[in-house]
Order: C-alpha cells, then structure tokens, then sequence
C-alpha cells in the first residue's frame, strides 16, 4: 500500500451534520462525563512489517480521531448543562491525547500508567478503566468507536460490562435533555440508522458524522502544553501486575504479514456478456468488496 | 463441561438469517470435519420459525431462544441469555459476524466471560488441537496481523462479509434445543425505538466505500444516468474526471484527481477514462480497481486490478442488472 | 551538555496543533485563496477566533506571549498551507503591531491593538516607496512637527494587507538629507469622516501570494496627533526597526522552509507516480539528483534557522545569522521551487498542478526584507573587514 503523499481529505472532510441536541436550554443539571482517549500512530504514518514478530512504525503520533469526537460531545454537553469533562488514557509514555483534550478544553486529565501494564490486551486495558472509574460519580462515558491502530473496538464496551452499565456503539446522533432522565442514541446499522433509548450513567462510543470537533483556540493549546497530568498507578486502582501486563493475555499476535501487493491487472477475456458476469464473480468472491 | 462445540451466533432480522450466518456456519461445517467438533448455532428473537428451518441443513445443533424482548438487538437482553448458555456449554469457539451487531455483542460478552477475543478477521482457521488461528488487518489495513488464542474458552472471532463462501449443499440436519426464557421485555434498560432505512443518499467520493466514475467517454451528460444507476445497486458514489468536469457536465465536487479528490475506496471501477497520471494519483490508495475502456492500449489498465476492454454503454447497464442479481441474494 | 538540537514535549505537541489547525481550516482552501485573488475574509474570522493573532503580545492585550521558538513552528507551519494568508496573517502578528505594542500609549494599545489581536482591525507596516525598497534612507515620505502632532506626506507602495488596513505603522522622514537618520515611524489609521488618515490607492495583481491583497497607501497631508509618534527618540526609527529585523529575518526563512518542503513533497509524489520510458522518474538519477540536493540544503536551513531563533530567544546577538539564514533558506527554497517544476515536466506549465504555485509564491521571499543582492553586498562586506 502506498505510504506517503495520501491526500488527508479522508480525515477531516467531515459531513454537514446538524446537531441533534434540541431541547430546554441550561438545566444546569451538572454532567460528569469522562471521555476515553488513545494515542495512536498517524494515518499517514509509514508502516513496514519489519519482521515476523515487529513493526517499524514511522514516529508521527496524535489523537485517535474518533475519541475527538467523543470529546467534543462530551464538551458540548458540558456547554448545555454545565460540569466536567475529563480525559482517560492508558499509556506509559505517550500523553498527547490527553494534551489535546485539554486543548480542546477538557478541564481535567488522568494518566493511567505503570510498568506492569506493558504488553497489556485490550480487556486488562478496559479493567484498568473500569477500575478507575468504579467508584466516581460519573453520569456518561464517551469513547472512540475503535482506535485506528488495533482497529478492535473492544475497550469501550468491555469498561461497560465490567462497571454494569448500558452502551451502545458507533453513534452517530446523541440527544440529552434531561440527564436524568433517558437520552436518544442514533446508532449506524447495516442499511439505516436505529434509534435508541437509554438510561444514563451509559457508555456511548462515537462515530464519525456524530460532530464536528472543535479546533483547539491557542489559549487552550498553552495550557494543555504546560498542563500537569496527574498519573494514576496500579496500586492505586487497587489491581496488581495479575490483572493486566503480558501474562495475562488472551489472544496474542504469531506473525505480521504485508499487505498483498497490488498484482498486475487481471484482463477478462470473455464476450459479452459473459465479462460482464466473470467481473460480478470476481469481485463478489476473489476480491469481496460487494 | 467443555461441550467442543463449534458455535455460530446467529445474526437475524425479522426473522431472516442474515447471509453471514450462512457464510460462518459453512465455515463451520469445514472446521468441524477437520477437528471432529459439532457445529452449533445460537439463534434469539421472536416468531423464529423460518429461520429455524433455514438453519437446520447447516448445523448439528440449534440453540433457540425465542421472546419477544429478544425481537430486537440489544446488549443487555442478549448477554443475560447467552451468558449462562455459553457457560453451560463452553464451546471451543463461538463466531459471528463483523456487523454492527456482532461488533456490540462480542467483546461485552468476550469481557464478561473473560476468553479471548479477535475483531473483525479477514482469515479463520482451526489446527487440529482445536486452537483457532485467524488474520486480521491492523493499522487500517497497512499490516495483517496473525492471532492465536490463550486456553481460554471459547475462542471468540468476529469475521468479515465475504470472507467464507456460503455452502451450497450444506446436508446437515440440526437439533433444535429449545432454552426457556423467561425475561420480561419492560425490563431492558435500552430499548430501540426506531428504525429508519437508508434513503440512499450518496456520500462525497472522499467518503463512499465504493465509487464509479465517467469520463470523457460518457460522450454526453444525461448519459451519466446509467451511472447512477449502477451506483444506485452498488450504494456508491459517482466521480468523475476533469474532462467532465471542465464541459460543465459534472460538477468539482465530483473530480477525482490531483486537482479534484484523492479518494481512498473499497472498490473504485472506471469507465471510460484514459488513466492520466493526475486521475492516477487520486485513485492510489482505492483497494480494487475496475476499469473499463474501449482502447486495450489504455494507462488505466497499468492501474487496475480487472479491466474488460469493452464499450461502457454496453457493460454499464448490464453490470447494473448483474450486480442487483447478485446483491439480492444476501 | 552544550548542544540539543530538540524541541520540547511542549514545543512539538504546539507544532502538532497548528498543523493541524492549517490542515482543517487552510488546506482545503489553497486552490480556490490563490484563484480568488480576494482577502478571505471568513476564513480570516475563523483563524482570528483561536487566536494565534496574538501569539507575540502580551496576555495583558488578549495575547499569548510564547516564546520565539514557538514563535518559529508557528509560521513554520502556517506558511505550508497558503503563502498569500500566511503573509497577511504575519504581517499582522509581527510588523503590523510590533511598534504598537512598544511605543503606543494605553490608549493606543486599547484602540489597536487589542482589536488587531482579535482580528477585527488589520494591521501594516510601510517601508517602500516607488523609489526606494532595500535603500531606507532614500525614503522621501516626509514628516512635519506641527502643532500637536505631525503632517505626513508620501505614498507607500507594496502595502500587505494595504487595501483593506485599518491602521498602518509607516515610515518616514523628517529630513531626507539626514538619510537613514532622519526615519520615525508613526501610526496611521485609515481616512474615515471623523479623522485623519491614509488612502487606499492603486491596487497591485501579484504573481504570487494572491489572497494576500497588496497595494498603495496614500498619504495626503495627514495629520496624526503627538500620541501616535511611534518611538522615544527622533531619528531612530532604523534603530528600532532593527529590533524585529532578526524575527522579520528567520520568519522568512521559515515561510521558504514551508514553501520548499511542500514543492518537493508534491513533486516526490508525482516522481513515484509519472511513468516515462517504463519507470517511474523518481528511478532516475538526475531526478533522484534533484531530491538529494533539496534535502542537504533543508536539513542545513532548517538546522540554522532554529538555531537563529534560539538566539534571539536567548537575546545572544546575532544579526549576521539570521540574515545569513534568511539568504541560504530562502536560495535553498528557489531551487526547490524551480527543480520542482523541472521534475514534473510539461505539467508543471498546467494551472491544475500546484507545483507552479509554490514557484510563484515563493519568489516574493527574494524581496522581502531587502534584496539579496544587498545583504549580499553587506555580509561580503562584513566578513572582509578586518
């Protein structure tokens, strides 16, 4: 696949969505909403297998482009009904993501991060999560739909079976007029859109087309980049190196492959219209992309 | 009491098997000849009778779980029956579909149970100790990643449309377990409340999975009806070339190319068009290419993954009818 | 440990947001900011609501204060998008209100420079006229003590953001036989009903750097009042002028970087794509030529650049140095701009392909802040003497 010069259209055109919060203004409620955030390599970062068991991945890092969206609903809840919006991650070494909540005017920010994490699979990740929230008061939980380097998806629903709340996945619409009551989730399936009622405290994990994220205004950008963040540790989550790190991984990479190389074009013989059947076949089974 | 069963959760709408049921339990059936495990299929809704039947050449087992609550797909309502079945039974490996619904369920239920689990596989296989072995994309496709699995049981995979062919003579002859439930429909905390079907409306080529583009060889501009037409049964997108673009024949938004968009879709097919170097650097990253010209000679082709030397007038239309045959046997 | 040619944590994630802001506000637009040939005027407010207009001034006036580093990534990467909004966006943030910001009065600052801050009022600096550009002391607009404040007479040519300023900080002269020690600088605001002013005059078309507008001001007998004396002393408006030469210098060199690193990547691109005589031309040695010497003399420029605004951040004297990097950077970027268009042949002749942009608006980085052919004359002239 080619690496460089991929035009970042992609990205960021995003789609006129109108915003789906109607309602009362200001009930000045209170929310508290944590949103869930990864730093992950670049879209347009180069990637090479570099032998069975490691990557080489080119060192251009930023914010998993759907926990921006999160961020931004959880921010514009905050406009409507006032409170905090705070950004998770669990990382070692990289924060950025958490910068750039900041940036985005998150008011608070929490890195999960200690030794015994390295190696650690998605679900010790979400238990680690979980860990942390289980006891806050929160009213929402907001994440990316997937984060674009494993592309599993696995994190936000499993931090909401482990805390026992409802979720829904990839929304693209999310009505709250009174927090305490049920929101209105607009949910992509196969051939439409489903709509959901549901209770808060709920986990939702966002989709593109469910907002526009803001561009951080440089005020923002300052404090996020002297910011502190506070950093949590495994004692502190009351787990031990047991439940997370290497050993305790259920599922475990073996081998990376290349992607297979765009092979020289395959020209169809046939009259018509038997190409045109052979072509229908081909890319139905060979190359399954219908 | 490990069961050694090789499950399929059973993806259903109004009462119709969805075709990556089919497509996974075909699987199924391969796997289990070579490791000697019986194939299962877990199947909740209401008023399932038709897709029993439906289901009952492909499995040795179908476990029923029929109620009203279950009509619709909803986390909760689905984990609480499935959970004490899957622990009853502790199938070796439990497979669904990488939809939408499969995508919600499975790592819910994978946590909960706290087995290992693989999203979205593009490649599944089983060994002969019964460990599954499966392939799938990381980093949006840039690298393949091979995955084995921890003793943990089952061994759950999502797996992508397509992957498996669906069997056309399956054979088998399913048990129909019944599993009482009792669970009252006004319990579920998350309740759907609608459903609104795609109007078809088309994404801009930057973002439609799959795009099929005119150029100068469309000859006239009403002509790009039968474009439409064929991306109406493919649900795509239509680009084009500056050529048309420049005649006031399409619009900007639509042009694919270094001046225009650069677009990056599943399936991009050209009719049409040369496949000058400025219409090549915005179709680099499109993972299938389709091009049709009349001129064997054509650059295009140099670019492509299939191309038929052919007359778009001709092959567009009869493509459309091809594609809407064989799209509705999903 | 002496040498660290790194950029903090800080200072990269700062990079990381700006880019980012470019590439969803600015990107989508360059074609269309280049054909226009108009100010842009909602992309402006847009820009001007992060406020990265007040990047240099004081917290106290809506700004930000970062330091020159900072200051540096920030047009290092805004210039990648469009040169012709970089320039106008520049020359709001550093010369068009620089000497409000150290010789205005409160009430000048409260005036001007908060509302330039956020964008609303546009700001410029006049230096050229029509027969003086590199040569300051052949100024001939002139400047008369009256009382209560000053007469002013001239007109400025080459104006950015000229049509449309609000308030400008010219240059002129009380004596021009005192040559470079006669130049002041005063502030100017634009003639409205209630006040004296200057006027728009005959707008320029420019081969480059289109939605940057540029033009002629025009200074008819306009009286400014005492306050808007932008100095302490008279006859030192070089001295002061010196003052941000070096910033003036290095951000230069820093829109040469952008513009040369985005002509050669575009061109990289089509080299791996443009298949001549059976292989794509990036398989070529002349053309593999081109890319080695581009990138030789980027890591050299971009290396000396920093290496300039960390001494001005660190008020370590040098302005040989950054008129030594503005030189190198800016010829660095003339050859990429020009072996750019090389590389993509006939094409590069087709308004369709950007590479003839890059050229066009990069040959206005010549000319800005002195010829070469005078910075020249003078390092020369430096470096000999004994």
């Amino acid at each position: 696949m080619r690496a460089g010069g991929v035009s970042r259209e992609w990205v960021y055109s995003f789609p006129p969505t109108p915003s789906l919060l109607t309602g009362s203004d200001s009930l000045e409620v209170m929310m508290e909403i944590y949103v869930l955030v990864k730093q992950v390599p670049d879209p347009e970062a180069i990637i090479k297998v570099k032998s069975d068991s490691e990557l080489e991945i080119e060192n251009k890092y930023f914010t998993n482009f759907f926990d921006e969206i999160a961020i931004e609903a959880g921010l514009k809840l905050r406009e409507k009904f006032g409170g905090k919006v705070t950004v998770l991650t669990v990382d070692n070494k990289k924060v950025d993501a958490l910068r750039r909540g900041i940036a985005m005017s998150a008011d608070d920010a929490i890195q999960i991060t200690d030794p015994a994490l390295e190696g650690s699979d998605q679900f010790a990740i979400a238990r680690a999560l979980a860990a942390y929230l289980k006891d806050k008061p929160f009213d929402l939980i907001l994440a990316g739909r997937q984060a674009m380097d494993d592309d599993s998806g696995i994190v936000g629903p499993a931090v909401a079976e482990v805390l026992g709340i409802p979720h829904v996945n990839t929304i693209t619409g999310l009505e709250v007029n009174d927090p305490k009551k049920e929101v209105r989730v607009v949910r992509e399936v196969e051939g439409g859109k489903e709509i959901l009622s549901c209770p808060l405290p709920a986990l939702f994990t966002c989709q593109k087309g469910l907002n526009n994220p803001r561009i951080p205004q440089v005020m923002n950008v300052m404090k996020a980049m002297k910011a502190q963040i506070k950093k949590v540790d495994l004692a502190a989550l009351g787990l031990s190196a047991v439940d997370v790190g290497g050993q305790v991984v259920k599922i475990k990479v073996q081998k990376y492959l290349a992607p297979p190389k765009r092979p020289p074009v395959k020209m169809i013989k046939e009259d018509f219209p038997e190409n045109v059947k052979a072509l229908v076949k081909l890319l139905k089974e060979e190359a399954k992309v219908i | 009491m490990m069961s050694n069963e090789i499950w399929v959760f059973a993806e259903q709408q109004e009462g119709k098997v969805r075709k990556a049921t089919f497509q996974l339990l075909s699987a199924g059936i391969e796997f289990s000849k070579k490791i000697n495990q019986p194939v299962g299929v877990v199947l909740l809704g209401n008023n399932l009778q038709d897709a029993v039947k439906s289901l009952t050449p492909f499995a040795d087992k179908i476990y029923l779980v029929d109620n009203p609550a279950l009509i619709s797909y909803t986390s909760d309502a689905y984990l609480i029956h499935m959970t004490p079945l899957i622990k009853e039974h502790q199938p070796s490996v439990l497979l669904g579909g990488a939809t939408s619904t499969g995508k919600d369920l499975f790592p819910r239920l994978a946590m909960h149970l706290q087995t290992g689990y693989a999203p979205d596989c593009t490649g599944l296989t089983v060994e002969e100790n019964g460990k599954l072995v499966v392939k799938r994309p990381l980093y949006g496709g840039k690298v393949f990643a091979e995955i084995a699995f921890s003793e943990a049981r089952p061994q759950m995979a999502t797996v992508r449309n397509n992957t498996f062919l669906v069997n056309e003579n399956p054979k088998k002859s399913a048990q129909v377990i019944s599993i009482p439930s009792h669970m009252d429909p006004a319990a579920l905390k998350k309740k759907v409340v609608g459903l609104e079907k795609a109007a078809g409306t088309k994404l801009d080529i930057t973002e439609a999975e799959i795009v099929v583009a005119a150029g100068r060889g469309i000859k006239a501009p009403e002509n790009f009806k039968i474009m439409e037409e064929l991306a109406d049964a493919l649900n795509a997108s239509v680009g084009t070339t500056r050529a048309t673009v420049d005649e006031g024949w399409r619009d900007l938004k639509d042009q694919i190319g270094k001046s225009g968009k650069n677009i990056s879709a599943k399936l991009y097919m050209a009719f049409g068009i040369s496949g000058a170097i400025h219409h090549i650097l915005g179709i680099g990253t499109c993972k299938t290419v389709v091009a049709v010209d009349t001129d064997p000679n054509a650059l295009i082709f140099n670019y492509a993954d299939y191309g038929i030397v052919g007359d778009l007038f001709q092959i567009v239309p009869a493509l459309t009818e091809e594609l809407k045959k064989a799209l509705a046997e999903k | 440990m002496a040498l660290d040619f790194s950029f903090t944590e800080e200072q990269e994630f700062f990079r990381q947001m700006v880019r980012d802001a470019v590439n969803r506000l600015i990107m989508p637009r360059v074609k269309e900011l280049d054909e226009k040939e108009e100010f842009p005027w909602d992309l402006w407010k847009e820009f001007s609501a992060l406020g990265y207009l007040g990047l240099r001034h004081d917290e106290k006036y809506g700004g930000m204060g970062t330091d020159t580093i900072s200051q540096m990534i920030f047009y290092e990467e805004l210039a990648r998008g469009s040169c012709g909004f970089s320039m106008s966006a520049t020359m709001q943030i550093l010369m068009g209100t620089y000497f409000i910001a150290r010789f205005g009065n409160e009430n000048i600052k409260q005036r001007i420079l908060v509302p330039a801050i956020k964008g609303e009022k546009i700001g410029t600096i006049c230096f050229t006229e029509d027969q003086s550009g590199s040569d300051l002391g052949g100024a001939r607009t002139l400047a008369t003590k009256v009382d209560g404040g000053w007469r002013i007479n001239g007109r400025k040519q080459w104006i950015t953001n000229g049509p449309i300023a609000d308030f400008a900080t010219v240059m002129a002269t009380v004596d021009p036989k005192l040559g470079l020690k006669g130049l002041n600088f005063y502030l100017v605001e634009r003639k409205t009903e209630n006040r004296d002013g200057f006027v728009p005059g005959q707008r320029l078309h420019k081969l480059g750097s289109r939605c940057s507008v540029t033009g002629e001001l025009v200074l008819d007998n306009v009286f400014v009042p005492d306050e808007n004396f932008l100095g302490e002393e008279i006859g030192k408006g070089v001295q002061y002028a010196g003052e941000i030469l070096n910033e003036v210098r290095v951000m230069t060199g820093m829109n040469a970087l952008a513009i040369a690193k985005e002509a050669m990547e575009d061109s990289k691109q089509y080299a791996n794509n443009r298949i001549a005589f059976g292989n794509p031309i990036s398989r070529y040695q002349l053309i593999r030529e081109k890319f080695a010497k581009f990138w030789a003399w980027y890591e050299t420029s971009r290396t000396f650049l920093y290496k300039c605004a960390w001494m001005i951040q660190n008020n370590i004297p040098c302005i040989n140095d950054c008129m030594l990097a503005k030189y190198h950077s800016t010829e660095m970027c003339m050859y990429a701009v020009e072996e750019a268009m090389r590389i993509y042949g006939g094409n590069a002749f087709c308004s369709e392909y950007p590479v003839q942009r890059f050229w066009r608006d990069a040959k206005f980085l010549l000319y800005g802040g002195g010829t070469h052919e005078v910075l020249c004359d003078y390092l020369g002239r430096i470096y000999c003497k004994d």
